[in-house]
């Protein structure tokens, strides 16, 4: 069984009210805030590792072509405080991830939001920067 | 409590209870929420954060907490937005390089101290300080480093090894307390921006908490090394974090050189 994943790369240049911060890096150095981006795909591997917590997901497009993308988020201790945890994340779920894509247009982006479709969860990549 | 009528008391005590079991049943593995003593409540068993600022037995205000950066409008730059400080020629080419690059050389990609103050800007990253009647320690999340404040009246040291973190001794100025640091390593920024400094660098942090929940920083730069003539950054605000602790953060690996290369 086939299943088609929906690759929605969203509008570019949408006003953003706030551009996460990224401490350990330049942000601006790696990804475009003006890069907004939406995609669904299925998870291969979790990295719960500092400074910068990453996963992986194999997203297919409408032809069938499958393309391996790695999304970066805060540390883990950010992500502990906004929900997280080390086992929020596993291979074989299938997420939606809103992010800002990367300056050189690679398979990378930075991560604000990750959607778990099996249980509608809701997880922040970067906690409210005006707590 | 003594003003409460006994039925209101009652009321109090409740909810408070009622709290404590709702911070223990969201509490996890670490200690992320949980009612920590010394915390002045409201009614509703929250915390306080605009109770008076709490005292040490010998009267000073005691700064200890939990506290991150309000905002991160300093991040960028520490004289605040748009502000421009006069460099030397040697600090001016320095700082447009690394703000050319944007910043892809800064000593944390090599898993290196942010520095003072820098170390405090990120509002993401918390520090807890310490107060004790001869030193006061500040113990910085990210990467799990450290400051010592000295407050036994000891001078800075003459021509010390220098350090990331320089050398600090502290005194109370009334209700301020006014660290002086010197003997600095070169090669930290004092902001994410990249502004440079030498080893001649010597900061005046000043620290005020104005009430339980607040911090301010005010903070002079003083580097003939690097600036015509010493300046100030904007005040800085903090916010204490309640109930919680510090976690520990280890610079395990950079890795994001290796992911630019993700494909």
């Amino acid at each position: 069984m086939r299943t088609t994943l929906a690759v929605c790369v969203a509008a570019v240049g949408l006003l953003l009210s706030a551009e996460p911060a990224v401490s350990h890096h330049a942000f601006t150095a790696e990804f475009d805030s003006a890069k907004s981006m939406k995609v669904t795909g299925t998870v291969t591997k979790f990295e719960w590792t500092n400074p910068h917590a990453w996963f992986y997901i194999d997203i297919k497009d409408d032809n069938g072509t499958v393309t391996n993308w790695g999304f970066e988020m805060n540390s883990p201790n950010m992500l502990l405080r906004n929900g997280w945890t080390r086992n929020s994340l596993k291979a074989g779920d299938v997420i939606t991830v809103e992010a800002f894509g990367a300056r050189d247009g690679s398979h990378i982006g930075n991560a604000k939001s990750v959607t778990l479709t099996s249980t509608g969860q809701k997880l922040l990549a970067a906690p409210n920067q005006n707590q | 409590m003594a003003f409460l009528t006994g039925a209101k008391r009652w009321q109090v005590a409740i909810a408070a209870v009622a709290t404590l079991f709702v911070m223990a049943g969201a509490a996890r593995a670490q200690w992320l929420s949980l009612p920590l003593p010394g915390t002045p409540r409201t009614p509703d068993g929250k915390p306080n954060l605009t109770a008076p600022a709490p005292k040490t037995p010998d009267g000073k205000p005691d700064l200890s907490g939990i506290w991150h950066a309000a905002d991160n409008r300093f991040v960028e730059n520490l004289a605040g937005e748009g502000v421009d400080v006069p460099m030397l020629p040697a600090a001016a080419a320095l700082y447009k390089h690394r703000q050319e690059t944007l910043g892809q050389d800064k000593p944390q990609l090599h898993c290196l101290p942010h520095g003072v103050p820098d170390a405090m800007l990120v509002s993401m990253i918390p520090f807890k300080i310490v107060q004790t009647p001869r030193e006061t320690i500040v113990l910085y999340e990210e990467f799990n480093q450290y400051r010592q404040i000295f407050t036994d009246g000891r001078a800075l040291p003459e021509d010390p090894n220098p350090a990331w973190f320089g050398y600090s001794v502290g005194k109370w100025d009334g209700d301020t307390f006014v660290v002086e640091v010197a003997g600095f390593k070169e090669g930290t920024w004092l902001d994410n921006g990249g502004h440079p400094h030498t080893e001649a660098l010597h900061i005046t942090e000043r620290y005020r908490r104005p009430n339980f929940g607040n911090l301010e920083l005010d903070v002079a730069i003083n580097d003939p090394g690097a600036y015509p003539k010493p300046w100030k950054a904007v005040t800085i605000h903090f916010k204490l974090l309640p109930d919680t602790e510090l976690l520990e953060h280890l610079c395990e690996n950079e890795r994001d050189a290796g992911h630019l290369g993700f494909k």
